[in-house]
């Protein structure tokens, strides 16, 4: 979002926008990119809103790669990201009653429906605006995740946000502890809207660390690392406000705990996960190890957690028919 | 480094594009008046609309840590003596990695003090960052070992010709020369001053992330810029929630913004936190492009912004005696 009144603030964006992606065109020329000529015309002529078509003019001199497998090891990190983008800008889409163009969930694969989802009626206008930042940001990244991956995006695969007694946020939070039977509706109330916000998002935190370990291409990864910083800022906006409201509700503190816990019961042995209670005198906000930094999850261990399910599984929980893509199979943990 | 100025004039550039924000940019002109900056040329026809930066690639890894270092002395002082007191870092965290030579002798970082907040969240959030802040600062040392650079010498003082003031004056949240800004004198100023410098660190170290060569080390940056942008939430955040009923923070919040903007060159790579206006207003925690990735910066205009100097210069502001290492020499904006 900009800092603009709404009726000055696209203009600037735009331009922003355009000029971005014309370095992105000038960075690639100089050092040539692994996905090719397509995709770089992708960038360039994509939107933010997702709308604009790739030009298919330059097939002729595609840009040679470095090596076929690192094209694909970006292709298949970028599209495993998308996923991860589909669902949470779904989710807050939902809560915040914006949806998602069509043209936004093309692509390769089995394109699948999204299950549940209502908006929710907040109390605290100021979760609220959260609510619309969150939801703007992911839908751009959506879009731009696409202009990245040109005619090599993956489908929107199926997808649960339900809040009913079947829906994954139920199934996660009976996992959890946060309830011990019945249902749990992310809708129903800020409190609820926050929790399953965090669920979602410090998986996708841990998950975008992980992917850019895996990136050849530095323009491809300096793209990422950008939309990683955001999705750092939505966890620490979230966990905040979380830590502010249990200050005077401590279930909300006790909870982001429990499902902290959850989450690292899900993907392994190793403590990959801290809910926002620090000491007497200290905030935990930051989840981080002892040097100070933030943790890493494989795509494997970001599956166990988004299939709800600590096994080597192909879907379930909030994909209940996995990922579309290859990178799609949960770890053994 | 080049930066990203001289591809415009290649014939493979696209029109240019000049972001309309910054055709009356009289404000950012004043900025550099006010802070009695060198003559900086606006660049009126041929104006460029920067995309995102990142460091050239002509840094070593050890220019990089060794500069997010730089950085991290001056963070970590602030946050450590405004939330525990005393003298902040230990000696032994201060010196040069091996015998030191020229410049790279410790300096002492001064005029800081702890506050007595009124708000005991904001308490926690100052423990938890400072201890994170050490901890960045105890890892790079460590990492870099012989190589590692000595703290330079920093300015955290109240007095009216202090980094702070003279920052808090070019920006309009104070008036008048005698006039002083005292971080340390209540939450408010604590959390305006922390603003001042949180995003800009996350910036610097998105820009880092592709070009930093080493695995290890990659993984690493990221660690930080997502805990960075962690810490960056939490003051953002909070200021806007204070904000809601304190809406001074929200405006002076906007105005340290715009001059760090003025501060480091004609793009417009900078957002305060203030709203959308209209019915369903949208919150600004996280700044961001249109493409909803984070800002990013190099270090030369890093240094712009801890200089308080829009010209190409080695020292100033929060670095009387500039920062050791290789990257010393602002951006001439």
């Amino acid at each position: 979002m900009t800092d603009t009144p709404p009726t000055e603030q696209l203009i600037p964006a735009l331009a922003e926008s355009r000029a971005a992606r014309r370095r992105f065109l000038i960075g690639a020329s100089r050092t040539g990119l692994a996905l090719g000529t397509v995709a770089l015309l992708d960038a360039c002529g994509g939107s933010n809103n997702g709308t604009a078509t790739p030009t298919p003019t330059d097939t002729t001199t595609a840009t040679p790669s470095p090596t076929a497998t690192s094209v694909i090891i970006d292709q298949n990190a970028l599209n495993f990201l998308i996923n991860i983008e589909y669902l949470t800008a779904q989710f807050y889409a939902a809560a915040t009653a914006t949806p998602l163009a069509a043209s936004l969930l093309t692509g390769t694969g089995t394109q699948g429906a999204v299950t549940g989802g209502r908006a929710v009626t907040f109390t605290d206008p100021l979760v609220a605006q959260y609510a619309r930042e969150l939801a703007a940001d992911d839908l751009a990244h959506v879009g731009f995740l696409r202009s990245m991956l040109g005619a090599q995006v993956v489908a929107q695969p199926a997808i649960n946000i339900d809040g009913g007694a079947s829906g994954a946020f139920t199934t996660a939070m009976l996992g959890a502890g946060v309830i011990g039977s019945g249902t749990f509706d992310p809708y129903a109330s800020d409190e609820n809207f926050l929790l399953a916000a965090y669920f979602l998002s410090d998986v996708a935190v841990t998950a975008y660390k992980g992917a850019g370990l895996l990136f050849t291409n530095t323009l491809l990864l300096a793209a990422v690392a950008g939309i990683m910083g955001t999705e750092a800022y939505h966890a620490g906006l979230l966990r905040t406000t979380l830590y502010a409201k249990g200050a005077t509700n401590a279930t909300l503190r006790t909870n982001a705990g429990l499902i902290s816990n959850y989450r690292d019961s899900l993907d392994g042995t190793t403590d990959l996960d801290q809910g926002i209670t620090g000491t007497a005198t200290a905030s935990n906000i930051a989840p981080a190890d002892a040097n100070g930094f933030a943790f890493t999850r494989t795509a494997g261990q970001a599956l166990n957690i988004f299939y709800l399910n600590h096994a080597a599984v192909v879907g379930g929980g909030f994909f209940p028919n996995g990922m579309n893509g290859v990178t799609i199979t949960s770890a053994a943990s | 480094m080049t930066d990203d100025l001289q591809p415009i004039d290649s014939p493979t550039a696209e029109p240019i594009v000049i972001n309309p924000a910054e055709r009356a940019s009289e404000r950012r002109q004043f900025f550099r008046t006010a802070l009695g900056a060198a003559a900086v040329t606006v660049a009126g026809a041929t104006a460029l609309t920067l995309g995102p930066r990142a460091f050239a690639d002509t840094t070593s890894d050890v220019d990089n840590l060794n500069f997010a270092l730089q950085l991290g002395y001056l963070e970590a002082q602030f946050y450590n003596i405004a939330a525990f007191g005393g003298t902040g870092l230990p000696a032994g965290q201060l010196t040069a990695g091996s015998a030191a030579t020229g410049t790279n002798v410790a300096g002492q970082a001064t005029g800081a003090r702890q506050v007595t907040f009124t708000d005991p969240l904001v308490a926690q959030y100052a423990a938890e960052i400072a201890q994170d802040k050490a901890a960045h600062v105890a890892w790079l040392r460590t990492e870099l070992n012989t190589v590692a650079s000595a703290q330079p010498t920093i300015d955290l003082g109240t007095t009216a010709t202090g980094a702070f003031s003279t920052a808090m004056r070019a920006a309009g949240v104070i008036s008048g020369a005698s006039a002083t800004f005292d971080p340390y004198a209540s939450d408010e100023n604590f959390l305006l001053a922390a603003f001042l410098f949180a995003d800009v660190g996350v910036s610097v170290l998105r820009g880092a992330i592709a070009l930093i060569t080493d695995a290890g080390h990659r993984e690493i940056v990221e660690g930080a810029m997502i805990t960075d942008a962690h810490h960056a939430a939490i003051i953002r955040t909070t200021l806007y929630v204070k904000g809601a009923t304190n809406a001074s923070l929200l405006t002076n919040a906007g105005k340290i913004s715009d001059l760090r903007d003025a501060l480091d060159g004609t793009g417009d790579d900078d957002q305060g936190i203030s709203p959308t206006t209209g019915t369903n207003p949208v919150a600004n925690v996280i700044p961001t492009y249109a493409d909803g990735t984070i800002y990013a910066r190099d270090g030369q205009h890093a240094l712009n912004i801890a200089y308080l100097n829009s010209a190409q210069v080695t020292k100033g502001g929060f670095f009387p005696n500039g920062v050791n290492g290789t990257v010393v020499t602002s951006a001439a904006n």
